[in-house]
């Protein structure tokens, strides 16, 4: 077998959740997550899956619900529109501890309050892992279904259009994960137990009458995937006078434009989250802590900012390079995610010349 | 259970007690269900129990088979996502008219089209009972409610037209007043091979009509067994379906004499078809290459 083989990150997406066991997949079109679906269409029956086109977003999470909850690993992929749709269901899977794997291929990067606060009700939280390539998008697929099923909780993708239609050089090495333990919960038709409630009150033998004590045990766990789950990427921070924060797609931009200014002399270093949430808020606060000043590059009007604010608490200027950006469609690229665009941006903050 | 290893309707009964008000025509439903489980012989574990959210939606609950309480009006596509995930199981759906027909109602025809071997039992109270009260999508036109004061100005939705019309292949009705009739309808539906819908008139008395909806009825209550129905032919139950909300008819409308495969067992013929197209891995790449 070729060690690496070229696809689109949507596609690595697909076959990194067939090798990591996903067998149910629902979905509706939405650009750029449609290719998801086409693919998943394919696959699923090749190897004993299944793959629907559903009605809609609300009926394909409904679906998928389902599936997860029979202890399936199952799949949805949408765009941020589609995942507006979801999010009641969202809410309360999260809190039936169902745990499912969501893709969110957003127009731009308008969706992180979305995916890290959620537009659903209550105290959820979804773990949220953005990739900035076609092969981290296949090894973090394959580590959010495994950490879908450990912390019985759901896992978000969040990508873009740029990595769902760029095609990069991908492999598929079996991660090495711990077991698992076996889902005691699942409605399996297991004999010798009896049924169980998966609600959101509570997966027990009946429902919980004590709302308040069921969902201050589905959510007790939140510490723990904080204190667990950060991952981060960080460089040429140890003499940074300038820390550049940036996710996903963007990030790769980013971590090209502080070579070229390390280059040409600035002391500049950057931090790329991967998990948005659990946020590395550590790894922000040490980067900042040595240097004069933080600058964040997402294409928003400020979304990931809060975090690196809240990471800093004051101790040095936070200051917003990045921008809404998008094509003539609302989908693709806009100009402001350009190398030499980010260049002159961290340039003018690094000189002083732009005022936090 | 049985001496004789039989299962019994009290091995479907969990110790969850019901908080439906005294009275409510949910209570009947649930007896009859532990019944025809009970005749069907199914265990407990072997099925998953699906709702929405209402006061009929709490019935998996009183059950001791799996339950799916989920979010108001998706409790088809979750029951739906189960049958394809665990194709051995025995999924039901219950829930309100509400449920079914107002927030839910998207969900019903492709469920129907789809043909999945899912039973959906409808308690149709003709108005929202959880929420106390207001104009339901099977409420008469006219009827009075906490939203509708002067009288609604629409007119109901006909569950059982509707599901005719979207090509259901087996479709009943019935009511708690009638204990036996309504235990052999839902088995029949159970046993039926692909999507079975059953129309209960189940009143709410608090806050409901049930005057109109059932002890008018008694009266006028029309088993089909007893007028020599013959529940074959799409159509002649769709004209019989017209009599919603005026006489209350009982019994299977609709079987479809030779019910098409159902969308679950075609997903296995699928599966076995395309199986031998999956790639090698080596040659992964050529999926993903433009057609
Ligand atoms: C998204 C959403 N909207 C509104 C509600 C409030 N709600 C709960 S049940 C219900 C209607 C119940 O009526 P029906 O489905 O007929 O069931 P019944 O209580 O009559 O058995 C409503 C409006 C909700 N739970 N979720
Ligand atoms: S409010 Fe109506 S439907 Fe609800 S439990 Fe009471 S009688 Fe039954
Ligand atoms: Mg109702």
């Amino acid at each position: 077998m070729p060690e690496r083989v070229l696809m689109e990150g949507s596609a690595a997406i697909v076959e990194a959740a067939v090798q990591a066991g996903c067998r149910f997949y629902a979905g509706y079109p939405i650009t750029p997550s449609t290719e998801i679906l086409e693919l998943m269409s394919v696959r699923m029956p090749q190897v004993g899956g299944t793959c629907m086109n559903a009605e809609s977003e609300i009926e394909a999470i409904g679906m998928v619900w389902g599936a997860a909850g029979c202890g399936v690993r199952s799949m949805i992929a949408s765009t941020g529109q589609g995942i507006s749709l979801m999010q009641e269901s969202f809410a309360e899977l999260a809190n039936a501890q169902i745990p499912i794997v969501a893709v969110n291929m957003c127009r731009g990067q308008g969706d992180y309050f979305q995916a890290t606060r959620g537009g659903g009700h209550g105290d959820y939280r979804f773990i949220v892992l953005a990739p900035s390539t076609a092969q981290e998008a296949a090894d973090l697929t394959q580590l959010a279904f495994h950490l879908a099923d450990k912390w019985r909780n759901p896992v978000m993708i969040m990508g873009d259009f740029l990595l769902s239609h760029t095609s990069e050089m991908v492999s598929f090495a079996a991660p090495a994960l711990a077991e698992l333990p076996p889902k005691e919960w699942a409605v399996t038709g297991a004999k010798g137990r009896r049924g169980i409630t998966l609600s959101p009150l509570g997966p027990s033998e009946k429902l919980s009458t004590d709302v308040a004590a069921a969902l201050a045990n589905v959510t007790a766990k939140h510490s723990a995937i904080v204190s667990e789950e950060v991952r981060v990427e960080h460089g040429f921070l140890e003499d940074a006078e300038l820390v550049v924060v940036a996710f996903g797609f963007p990030g790769r931009f980013v971590k090209y434009a502080v070579r070229l200014a390390r280059e040409r002399g600035l002391r500049v270093g950057y931090v790329r989250p991967i998990s948005l949430w659990p946020f590395p808020r550590h790894a922000v606060a040490s980067a900042a802590a040595t240097a004069r000043a933080v600058a964040v590059f997402e294409l928003n009007a400020g979304q990931m900012i809060e975090d690196v604010q809240l990471s800093v608490l004051g101790r040095v200027p936070v200051v917003a390079i990045g921008g809404i950006s998008h094509d003539h469609s609302g989908f693709g690229v806009g100009p402001l995610l350009n190398v030499e665009h980010i260049l002159k941006r961290i340039g003018q903050v690094y000189s002083g010349k732009e005022d936090p | 259970m049985h001496a004789s290893g039989a299962l019994e309707a009290k091995d479907y009964k969990s110790d969850l007690k019901p908080i439906w008000c005294p009275g409510c025509g949910d209570f009947g439903v649930l007896s009859a269900l532990y019944r025809a489980l009970a005749n069907i012989g199914r265990s407990p574990h072997e099925i998953a129990f699906v709702s929405g959210i209402g006061c009929s939606s709490r019935i998996p609950g009183y059950t001791t088979a799996y339950g799916f309480n989920s979010v108001h009006g998706r409790a088809l596509p979750i029951a739906q996502g189960i049958k394809l995930a665990n194709p051995d199981l025995l999924v039901l759906v219950a829930g309100g008219d509400g449920d079914g027909f107002s927030i839910g109602g998207g969900h019903v025809p492709h469920a129907i089209r789809r043909n999945i071997d899912i039973t959906y039992i409808v308690m149709d109270n003709q108005i929202y009972g959880l929420t106390k009260g207001q104009l339901s999508p099977t409420s008469p036109r006219g009827t009075h409610t906490v939203t509708s004061p002067e009288g609604s100005l629409e007119d109901p939705v006909n569950p059982l037209l509707y599901v005719l019309g979207y090509g259901a292949h087996f479709v009943a009705q019935s009511t708690p007043a009638d204990q036996i009739g309504l235990t052999a309808v839902i088995e029949e539906a159970i046993r039926f091979p692909g999507f079975a819908f059953v129309n209960v008139q189940s009143p709410c008395v608090t806050f409901g009509d049930p005057n109109q909806q059932l002890k008018a009825h008694k009266e006028g209550l029309k088993s089909l067994a007893k007028i020599n129905y013959d529940p074959s032919h799409r159509v002649k139950a769709m004209a019989l379906a017209q009599t919603y909300g005026k006489d209350l008819y009982t019994g299977v409308f609709y079987r479809n004499p030779n019910p098409p495969p159902t969308f679950d067992s075609l997903v296995r013929e699928r599966q076995r078809h395309m199986a031998p197209q999956a790639m090698p891995r080596e040659k992964i790449l050529d999926t993903f290459l433009p057609h």
